[in-house]
C-alpha cells in the first residue's frame, strides 16, 4: 500500500520532537489569533512567516499551516461568545452558536464546534493523503500550454468567488500580475521596473507586500471600532453534549465535511464559501427550519465542520499544481519558494518528507486543537477582552522585526509602509486586496509559461486552443466571465454576501 | 457633475487601475519587444499594462454613468501615524537601535488611538521591548540591535 507507506514517512517526520513543538506553537498561537477579532489569517501568517524562515522546510510550513487551521477554531470561538467573527469563515457560525451561548449551552456550542472541525480535518486529511498523488499525475502531463490555461482558470475562478465586485477584482489581479514582474527577467536577465536600485533586482519581497495589504491596513481600518466587549463565559460544567445534542450534530457534521471538502478544491473557494454553502443546506434540509437563528445545533455543526474541512482541502491545489486558490495559500506558495522549493507536482517526488511531513502534521495538529482548546476556554474568555489598542502596537513591532529580519535590511519595512498607503487606497475605492496577492505570487510563472508556449508553437496562437485540456480550461473561464456580467447572478451573488456585511 | 463624481469608488478605482496600466504600459516600451515566438523582456508587461488600461477605463465608465457605491472614508491622520510609525522604526532600528525605535514606534501609532494616554504607551513600550529582547534576540536570534553603535 503506498498510501499506508508514504502517511508513514509523513508521521516520521511530522512526529519528531522539533516539528511536534512548531506545530504545537502553531496551533497555539492561531487560535489565540483567529480568538482576536480583527486580526484575521492572512495577516496573521504574514506577520508570522518571515520568523519560520530560519527554520528546517518542512517545520516552517508545519507551523504556518498550523496556525492557519488554528486560526478556523479560533475564529469560530470568538463567534459563539462574542457574536463577532473572529475572521471571514466564522460569520456563519455568528448566527446560531451565539443564540446557543445566549441560552446557556456556549459550552456545548463550543464542543460542537471543536469536535465537528476535528472530525472534518481528520476526513479532508485522508482525502488530501489520497487524491494528491492522483492529481500529482496529472499535473505531469501538463506543458506550458495547459499550466497557462490553468492559472487563467484559477485567476478567475478565485476572483469570482472572492468578495467585491469582479471587474475590479480582474484589474487587481492584473496588478499584482504586473507588480510580480519586477526584477530580473528570467529570459533575458534584463532588469524591468528596478528603476536602477539594486535591491529591487530580485523583486519585491512579497511577506512586504502582505503585510502592508493586510495587517497594516487591518490596523487602520479597525482602529476606531476599538470598544470593550461583552462576553458570555461559560461555565465549564456545561461543556459537554447530551445525548440529543449529539445526534442533532451527528448528520450535519458529515454533510458539511463533504460540502466543505468538495468546495475546498475549487480556486477562490475554501473556507468561507464552504461555510455559507453548507448553512444554507443544512437550513433547507433541517425539518424545523425555523429554530435556524434561534440556536439550531445543525446550523452550528453543519459550516464549522465546512469551513474546516475546505480550509483543508484548499492545500490540494496549493501542493499539487502550485496554484494558491486563494490568499493564505499564495503565501504558503511563497514560503515554499524561500525554501528553493518549486511548488508543483515534483514535490512530492523531490521532498516527500516536506510533503507527507505536512498533511501528517494536518491531522496530529487537529487532534491538539481539540485537546487544547476545550480545557483552555477560561484562558480565551480573558484574550477576548484585550483591547485593540494593546494589539495593535505589538502586531506593528513584530511585523517590523520580522520585516528586518528578512534579509537583515530595512528595505522590506519601507514597501511595507508604502503598501499600506496603497492597501488603504483600495480600501477606500472598495477593491479586495486578496487577488492581487495571488496575482503577484503567479505573475513570473505565468510569463514563463506563456513565453515558452508561444515559442514552441513558433509564436502561432492558435497552440491555447489546439490542446484539448487548454480549451475547456480556458473555456470554462471565458463562460465564468459571461456568466457574471448577467444582472440576475450579479444579484444572487451581492444578496450571499450582504449576509455577513 | 463634478459634485456628483466626488468620492464614487468606481471612478477613483477606474483612474488608479487606467493610470496604473498606462505606467505600465509605458514604462515597458523601453525593453526590447521581440517577436510573439520570441518574447523579448517588454512584451508581457506590454499587454498587461495595455489590458489593465483599458479594464481601468471600463471601470472608470461605469463609475460615471451608473454611479455604484460610494468611497469608505478613513480618517487621514490614522493613516499617517499608522505609515508613519513603520517609517520611524526603519529609521532609528539600526542608527540608535530597539530602545529608540520601539518606544518611537508605539508612541506615534498609538496617538492615532483615542484610547492614547502617556502612561499606556510608556508601559506598552516597556513591556514590547522586554519581549522583543527575549524572543526576538535571545530565542530567535535575530540580529536585530538592542543599542546600535
Amino acid at each position: 500500500m503506498d498510501f499506508l507507506n508514504n502517511l508513514g514517512l509523513g508521521f516520521e517526520a511530522a512526529l519528531s520532537l522539533n516539528n511536534l513543538t512548531f506545530c504545537f506553537i502553531g496551533v497555539l498561537v492561531g487560535t489565540a489569533i483567529g480568538i482576536l477579532p480583527g486580526l484575521g489569517p492572512l495577516a496573521t501568517i504574514a506577520m508570522l512567516l518571515p520568523l519560520t524562515y530560519s527554520l528546517e522546510p518542512v517545520t516552517g510550513l508545519i507551523m504556518i499551516s498550523g496556525i492557519y487551521y488554528g486560526a478556523q477554531y479560533g475564529g469560530s470561538t470568538t463567534a459563539i461568545l462574542v457574536n463577532l467573527p473572529g475572521e471571514s469563515s466564522s460569520v456563519v457560525s455568528c448566527l446560531d452558536g451565539h443564540q446557543m451561548a445566549r441560552k446557556g449551552r456556549a459550552g456545548a456550542a463550543l464542543a460542537i464546534a471543536a469536535l465537528g472541525s476535528f472530525f472534518a480535518g481528520t476526513i479532508a486529511t485522508m482525502l488530501i493523503a489520497a487524491f494528491s498523488p492522483i492529481l500529482a499525475e496529472v499535473a505531469f502531463l501538463f506543458g506550458p500550454v495547459e499550466y497557462f490555461a490553468m492559472m487563467v482558470l484559477g485567476l478567475t475562478a478565485a476572483t469570482l468567488l472572492a468578495h467585491g465586485s469582479f471587474i475590479k477584482g480582474v484589474a487587481m489581479v492584473l496588478t499584482g500580475l504586473i507588480l510580480g514582474l519586477v526584477g530580473a527577467d528570467v529570459n533575458s536577465g534584463t532588469y524591468r521596473f528596478t528603476f536602477g536600485s539594486f535591491s529591487l533586482t530580485e523583486g519585491i519581497e512579497f511577506v512586504a507586500v502582505a503585510m502592508g495589504l493586510f495587517a497594516f491596513t487591518d490596523i487602520v481600518t479597525n482602529i476606531r471600532g476599538d470598544q470593550a466587549r461583552e462576553v458570555t463565559t461559560p461555565s465549564l460544567r456545561n461543556l459537554w453534549l447530551n445525548r440529543r445534542e449529539a445526534t442533532e450534530a451527528a448528520f450535519p457534521v458529515i454533510r458539511g465535511t463533504a460540502i466543505g471538502s468538495v468546495l475546498g478544491l475549487l480556486p477562490g473557494g475554501g473556507a468561507m464559501i464552504s461555510s455559507f454553502a453548507s448553512y444554507a443546506i443544512e437550513k433547507r434540509l433541517a425539518k424545523r427550519p425555523q429554530e435556524f437563528g434561534h440556536g439550531a445545533i445543525a446550523g452550528l455543526a453543519g459550516p464549522e465542520a465546512a469551513n474546516n474541512a475546505g480550509a483543508q482541502t484548499s492545500f490540494i491545489p496549493m501542493l499539487t499544481l502550485g496554484i494558491p486558490s486563494n490568499g493564505v495559500m499564495a503565501l504558503m506558495i511563497g514560503a515554499l519558494m524561500v525554501h528553493n522549493i518549486a511548488p508543483g507536482p515534483y514535490v512530492m517526488v523531490s521532498n516527500p518528507e516536506v510533503f507527507w511531513g505536512l498533511i501528517a502534521s494536518m491531522w496530529i495538529g487537529n487532534a491538539m486543537l481539540v485537546i487544547l482548546n476545550l480545557p483552555l476556554i477560561p484562558l480565551w474568555v480573558r484574550l477576548i477582552q484585550v483591547h485593540y489598542w494593546i494589539l495593535y502596537p505589538i502586531i506593528l513591532t513584530v511585523c517590523c522585526v520580522g520585516l528586518f529580519s528578512i534579509e537583515n535590511s530595512l528595505l522590506p519595512i519601507y514597501f511595507a509602509a508604502g503598501f499600506t498607503l496603497v492597501g488603504c487606497l483600495f480600501w477606500r475605492f472598495r477593491a479586495e486586496a486578496a487577488p492581487l496577492l495571488l496575482g503577484f505570487i503567479l505573475g513570473p510563472l505565468m510569463e514563463e509559461h506563456f513565453r515558452r508556449a508561444l515559442l514552441l508553437s513558433n509564436g502561432d496562437l492558435a497552440i491555447f486552443y489546439q490542446s484539448p485540456l487548454s480549451i475547456v480550461m480556458l473555456s470554462i473561464a471565458a463562460v465564468m466571465c459571461l456568466v457574471i456580467v448577467l444582472p440576475q447572478i450579479r444579484r444572487g451573488r451581492s444578496v450571499a454576501f450582504t449576509e455577513d456585511a | 457633475m463634478s459634485f456628483r463624481l466626488n468620492n464614487m469608488a468606481d471612478v477613483e478605482a477606474g483612474l488608479f487601475f487606467t493610470l496604473f496600466g498606462g505606467l505600465t504600459a509605458g514604462l515597458s516600451l523601453q525593453y526590447q519587444m521581440g517577436t510573439i515566438a520570441a518574447m523579448g523582456p517588454g512584451m508581457f508587461p506590454l499587454i498587461l499594462g495595455v489590458i489593465l488600461t483599458i479594464l481601468g477605463l471600463v471601470i472608470l465608465a461605469k463609475g460615471v454613468m451608473a454611479g455604484g457605491e460610494r468611497t469608505r472614508s478613513l480618517p487621514p491622520r490614522v493613516v499617517l501615524l499608522i505609515t508613519l510609525s513603520l517609517m520611524a522604526f526603519a529609521v532609528l532600528v539600526l542608527s540608535v537601535g530597539l530602545v529608540a525605535a520601539v518606544p518611537a514606534q508605539v508612541f506615534i501609532a498609538l496617538w492615532a488611538s483615542d484610547h492614547f494616554t502617556l502612561k499606556r504607551a510608556i508601559a506598552l513600550s516597556i513591556g514590547l521591548l522586554l519581549f522583543c529582547c527575549l524572543v526576538f534576540i535571545y530565542f530567535l536570534g535575530i540580529a536585530v540591535p538592542m543599542i546600535a553603535v
